[in-house]
């Protein structure tokens, strides 16, 4: 149930985060919504691991069961290489920012044409 | 509501419900838990002498994924530069009041034994290489934040944070190359030699507390001189 509920809120974590990146012409809030639906990943990695009754994957005397560690290990390359992508995202906003004078991609784009 | 932001909600919505749909219908037909979990949960001790499993998943059983994942970084930082080049790498922040200059000089001692900290226990506690690494280079954004960019810059230079960066990428490929050499495979941990120790003390984990090291100083100098390149100045 508890993994249930996690995914419903992962799927709407996501929903929000597509439409901020869809709807949005600012880059800077491009960038934070790319990165509201990266955590949404993580929501569900987080909820794959679950297991009732389990201990965090640290290995104690006198604990049977633990959370899955796979999804652990691929939550941290996720944030791993979130972080990577959206330094670079951040980075080319900073650029067209210096260029144009603005970070609207629609504002740079009708500029352009 | 313009009409593009309609079809964005449209487009959100109907991908926000396929995802719910594949992650309920996974976990409906998903079935037990798989073997693999158990396997890696309980072979983790034997295989590595870590007793984190997520630690040992990373630099044990996958660790040429966590090379991946380190150049992943690696060519991030070297986007970022070649972004910024030409840019004057030395901004003109001027720095905070000394009331804020006087705390974080007397804070930053505390500030670097939690990397430290975390870094060294990654194969013993949640923590490791990249969360060392990422809180030693918040350590200083808040130097410099306190301090200016001009001392900072001149403290700790931003090209050589380049050079160690690359450095200790090599020093990574050369610690899994200790495994090719002992006859084994690239990065392998107990198989080369590597004394296991007394799981669950400091001294454990054969290569990993090693690899954890090398990965904090990369994270930390990587996201260092990403952020010296983002407050630069622009050049010419």
């Amino acid at each position: 149930m508890l993994q249930q509920a996690m995914y419903v809120a992962a799927a709407i974590v996501f929903g929000i985060g597509l439409y901020g990146v869809l709807s949005r012409r600012d880059m800077v809030k491009i960038c934070v919504s790319l990165s509201v639906m990266e955590s949404s990943l993580i929501m569900i990695l987080v909820a794959l691991a679950y297991r009732p009754d389990a201990a965090a994957p640290i290995i104690v005397d006198g604990v049977a069961t633990y959370v899955d560690p796979l999804p652990h290990a691929l939550a941290l390359t996720a944030i791993v290489i979130g972080a990577g992508v959206l330094s670079v995202a951040l980075a080319l906003t900073v650029i067209v920012h210096r260029a144009h004078g603005t970070s609207n991609i629609a504002v740079v784009f009708r500029r352009g044409r | 509501m313009k009409m593009g932001h309609a079809a964005a909600a449209i487009i959100a919505l109907a991908s926000s419900a396929a995802v719910l749909t594949l992650t309920l219908v996974f976990a409906v037909t998903g079935g037990e838990a798989p073997q693999l979990a158990g396997a890696m949960t309980s072979g983790s001790v034997a295989a590595s002498g870590s007793v984190n499993v997520v630690t040992t998943i990373l630099l044990d059983f996958r660790s040429l994924d966590t090379l991946g994942e380190a150049s992943v970084i690696f060519a991030s930082v070297a986007c970022v530069g070649v972004l910024f080049r030409g840019s004057r790498r030395i901004g003109t922040e001027p720095g905070l009041g000394v009331l804020v200059r006087r705390s974080v000089g007397y804070l930053s001692a505390l500030f670097l034994l939690f990397p430290l900290y975390i870094v060294a226990h990654g194969h013993l506690s949640p923590g490791g290489g990249f969360q060392g690494g990422v809180s030693l280079a918040v350590l200083l954004i808040l130097l410099t934040v306190a301090y200016g960019s001009r001392p900072m810059a001149t403290a700790v230079d931003p090209s050589r944070l380049h050079m160690t960066e690359s450095l200790s990428a090599l020093g990574f490929l050369m610690a899994g190359f200790v495994g090719v050499l002992q006859g084994t495979s690239f990065l392998a941990n107990a198989a080369a030699g590597f004394p296991r120790g007394v799981p669950g003390s400091l001294l454990s984990g054969g290569l990993i507390p090693v690899l954890n090291a090398i990965i904090g100083v990369k994270v930390a100098s990587g996201l260092g001189s990403i952020f010296f390149d983002f407050q630069s100045e622009r050049g010419e």
